[in-house]
């Protein structure tokens, strides 16, 4: 053993095979673009065009409504279509912005033009990074140029460079890690400019051998870079499980990643900061991996922000014979989001759709907790989903947040997923959770 | 598209692992020594198992019918349930026995208290228990070859050797899962497969032979340490029955407790009880107790821990507790050591004052060569009644007035008792004299006042029987103790000993 990892996760199938090899290719959108105003955790965007307006590639179509919130920018040229509701991937609708491309993909002014970043001060380079406003792109969607702006960037010890990909099927940032990994190691340097005590830790699950070779040979030349492979196990690419491996540190509900001394980014996340800073590229395009057992084809793309999931799904050659999707999930099967429909676009945070021919959960019959306490063996957070269940479904939740800790709890869904009688616990968390918080803004 | 996509919250991907599959591997572990039970106890036991898991799968599937709940059988619990049980009975009991404790640990234990996941004891032993309670004679009617025989342990307690070859196929007197090769390989199965967790078969091991080390009188001696680590159910328990899940801690600390507690209620039932179930009650009162444990050691999650650089200067509670137990053990088994001469010579004297009450007419007692190779031969013969000495009561001119005979009855209410009986040379008895009694007060110490103690005062018989009730039915009839009939029972069973000692070797 010996291998750096943290205390408990579980090892899903890793289904990675599918389209690990699969190399990043760009991919064109046929239809209408959809930019929804709400990408990112915070307040939505305000938009900034109206119906019939032009726009160009890069430019700006909705603007930030806040210090937590995110500028958008158009992905293509073209017209707007419309300023209206439409479907989110959770299931609601949202404000979006339509877009119809004119196929010509015109830049907007000044994106593009190559800047040398060791003469931009450190306010500068955060500026840019709010303006093309770069969230985190490996699921949460919290906006990058908040977790940059630290009180005291003195304290901050490590820069961890998140490219675990822990979910099962997603190998995008695999990918990225392949062919991009120059840019990555430049786009850390940026950010290790913005903390002078800092070094850069890019972790790696060994499961990717190649992106940590790629990696490692890019990071030569970098003193203070450096590649860790990692355990594969999930959730590795949680921020807390990161942390805890990389500086030892566990963090608290409400605590930040900064107040460990860490930053963390997912690595499509830092070479995004990279085209921001040194091209002056709004971010506009992101992988995307299409996987699962219904797709015909797998495949990794450079896809256009605003671009239909249903367009991708047909970029693969459409469903499988007689293997249709029970499922379609943006994301992994861990913590992916399960789709209504297709008619949802890809956006800044969408690191995959995984189409499933089955659906487990429906599947599975629900019994009796037997006390087993295997969930509480695989909780990264050293909880004990056991107690919580009896004190959840009993709505004591007096005992469940002070004695028990539930509200700790960050949903990865090891318990849920090595539950032998199939009990829904994270589910009953999440529910429980969010009515204590109810209960306190009262 | 045709059909809608199904939505549900995160995870959307589930282990294979499945309570059905937990079960499974259980059976599979009890396989090995369910095979040796019925190669060492014969076709007959095979059958007590099928009724025994027939029945508690037929219990399951009518209360599940006739309450309207969804079938529970197919999780395999019952059958699990049904076959532990059987495991644990005599190879030789009435077929309506494992029926009755299947239906008694399905229906009662399980069920009523809802079912799989929610007994608070273990269903197998609750209902072995019940048995015991109930049947008492077919429950521990041991039998090997279908000759009823000693079990191992009371062998041992005997001061038997016992032979570890058939300790380790089960091919000895005892119940149908015995055989320790077979437990062993099951737990070790159950240990690799991650089905049980390494903490409460080790506490309960451990703890048992730390308990026996420093209170069994036998220190180290692995003559008789192995076979109670290896027999009369230790292993059963450590690995089938403690670590049942339902009915244990879930937390890695509250299971090594809970295990200590486990092995200590063994270790002291074995050495202090006056049941040979010292397992079975052991492990149903640590069940009990695991709500109370896991209460005790909610783990705090890795965040609020103190850091690791901090925490080597705080001792751990658990070393605390620990260090108390070792400090407190050594102390007692100190007290004992120091003490054991003083104790001796206190009995020396009791039993010299016993010998006096009960042949006045002696000056002076001899016990002679012969004399002791009788007690020697005699070990054994009266069941669970010892012959622990015989003196020759002489008057001043060295001529004999009768003699003292002190027997022990291992079996009485309370653990046990011992007394010496005055037989003059005709074989009247001169009197009875209690050396050791300890019964419940107002009713088997009654036994101690003179009201009982008189009537065996003159009474020249062979035997004596015990009349239980009404007037007196002749000379050699003793009346019992109201409401202490065991007893009473036990009393009249070691006279009666004493008589036939007597009868055999002085007369």
């Amino acid at each position: 053993m010996g291998e750096r990892t943290f205390r408990g996760g579980v090892h899903p199938e890793e289904m990675k095979e599918l389209s690990c090899e699969k190399p990043l290719i760009p991919y064109t959108p046929q239809g209408d673009l959809v930019f929804l105003t709400s990408q990112h955790i915070g307040k939505p965007a305000t938009p900034v065009v109206k119906k019939g307006d032009r726009v160009l590639a890069g430019q700006l179509i909705a603007e930030a409504s806040g210090f937590v919130s995110a500028n958008i920018a158009s992905s293509v040229s073209g017209t707007v279509k419309a300023v209206e509701l439409r479907p989110t991937a959770a299931g609601g609708m949202g404000q979006a912005i339509v877009i119809t491309s004119d196929g010509e993909n015109t830049l907007a002014e000044g994106v593009g033009v190559k800047t040398d970043y060791h003469k931009l001060s450190n306010q500068e380079i955060l500026d840019k990074v709010k303006a093309a406003g770069i969230v985190g792109m490996g699921g949460a969607g919290f906006p990058t140029h908040v977790k940059l702006t630290v009180k005291e960037p003195e304290k901050i010890n490590y820069i961890i460079a998140n490219g675990a990909e822990c979910e099962p099927y997603i190998t995008c940032d695999d990918q990225l890690m392949r062919s991009c990994a120059g840019e990555i190691v430049e786009g850390l340097e940026i950010i290790l400019r913005l903390f002078p005590k800092a070094v850069g830790v890019i972790g790696i699950e060994k499961n990717k051998p190649q992106a940590i070779a790629a990696m490692q040979a890019a990071c030569a030349g970098h003193e203070k870079i450096s590649v860790m492979p990692l355990k594969t196990k999930y959730p590795q690419g949680g921020e807390r499980s990161l942390i805890s491996v990389i500086a030892g540190k566990h963090l608290k509900l409400g605590m930040l990643p900064a107040d460990a001394g860490c930053v963390v980014d997912n690595v499509a996340t830092i070479r995004a900061i990279y085209r921001a800073v040194c091209f002056n590229e709004p971010l506009m395009e992101r992988t995307v991996t299409v996987s699962g057992d219904s797709v015909k084809d797998t495949g990794n793309f450079f896809v256009k922000i605003g671009t239909s999931a249903a367009e991708l799904v047909q970029a693969v050659g459409g469903w499988k014979e007689g293997m249709e999707p029970k499922k379609v999930l943006f994301g992994g099967p861990m913590m992916g989001v399960a789709l209504s429909s297709l008619d949802v676009p890809i956006c800044k945070n969408n690191n995959a759709i995984t189409a499933l021919s089955y659906d487990t959960v429906g599947e599975e019959t629900i019994t009796a907790c037997l006390r087993c306490g295997r969930c509480n063996r695989v909780c990264p957070l050293g909880l004990s989903p056991q107690l919580m269940q009896v004190a959840a479904m009993r709505k004591d939740y007096e005992r469940y947040e002070h004695r028990l800790y539930g509200l700790e709890c960050i949903a990865c869904g090891c318990c849920t997923y090595t539950c032998p009688a199939k009990r829904p616990l994270m589910q009953l968390f999440k529910v429980t959770k969010a009515e204590i918080m109810a209960a306190k803004k009262k | 598209m045709s059909e809608l996509l199904h939505i549900s919250c995160a995870p959307h991907d589930r282990s294979s692992l499945s309570t059905k599959a937990v079960m499974r591997d259980v059976l599979l572990a009890l396989l090995p020594t369910t095979v040796l039970g019925v190669w060492a106890h014969g076709w007959y036991s095979a059958l007590i198992i099928l009724l025994s898991i027939t029945a508690a799968v037929l219990t399951e599937y009518a209360f599940d019918r006739v309450t309207k709940r969804n079938n529970t059988v197919t999780d395999g619990s019952a059958i699990l349930t049904g076959l532990l049980l059987a495991l644990t009975l005599p190879a030789s009991v009435p077929v309506y026995i494992p029926v009755l404790g299947a239906v008694f640990a399905i229906l009662v234990v399980k069920c009523l208290f809802g079912g799989l996941g929610h007994n608070f004891m273990n269903p197998a032993l609750a209902g072995r228990s019940f048995l015991l309670i109930s049947f008492g004679t077919a429950m521990t009617g041991y039998t090997l070859d279908g000759v009823s025989a000693a079990t191992p342990l009371a062998e041992l307690a005997n001061g038997k050797t016992i032979d570890m070859l058939a300790l380790a196929m089960g091919n000895t007197s005892g119940v149908i899962g015995s055989s320790a090769l077979g437990l062993i390989a099951g737990g070790v199965y159950l240990l690799l497969a991650r089905g049980i967790t390494w903490e409460i078969p080790t506490a309960t091991i451990g703890s048992t032979a730390l308990f026996l080390m420093i209170f069994g009188g036998h220190g180290i001696d692995p003559a008789y340490l192995l076979p109670q680590l290896l027999g009369g159910g230790l292993l059963m328990a450590a690995f089938f029955m403690a670590t049942d899940p339902v009915t244990c801690p879930s937390t890695t600390k509250g299971q090594l407790l809970y295990g200590c507690v486990t092995g200590v209620l063994i270790g002291l039932f074995r050495v202090k009880g006056a049941s040979a179930d010292s397992t079975t009650y052991a492990v149903l009162l640590a069940n009990m107790f695991s709500n109370i444990i896991d209460e005790l050691f909610i783990p705090l999650p890795f965040a609020f821990r103190i850091p690791k650089d901090f925490k080597k200067a705080i001792p751990k509670p658990v070393i605390i507790l620990l260090v108390i137990t070792l400090v407190a053990g050594a102390a007692l088994s100190g007290v004992y050591v120091m003490t054991a001469d003083r104790i001796a010579e206190n009995q020396e004297r009791a039993n010299q004052a016993a010998f006096l009450e009960v042949l006045p007419g002696a000056v002076s007692f001899d016990s002679g060569d012969e004399l002791k190779a009788a007690v020697e031969a005699s070990q054994g013969a009266y069941g669970s009644v010892t012959v622990t000495n015989a003196l020759a009561g002489l008057d001043g001119q060295g001529n004999v007035v009768g003699y003292a005979v002190a027997v022990r009855n291992a079996q009485s209410f309370d653990g046990g008792l011992a007394l010496v009986v005055g037989i003059q040379a005709d074989g009247t008895v001169n009197g009875i004299s209690f050396t050791e009694l300890h019964e419940t007060a107002g009713m088997g110490m009654k036994c101690g006042e003179p009201d009982f103690m008189n009537q065996f005062v003159g009474v020249n018989a062979a035997k004596l029987t015990l009349n239980k009730g009404g007037a007196s039915a002749g000379a050699d009839t003793i009346d019992s103790v109201n409401g202490a009939s065991v007893t009473s029972g036990s009393v009249v069973d070691a006279v009666n000993a004493a008589l036939d000692f007597f009868a055999a070797n002085l007369k």
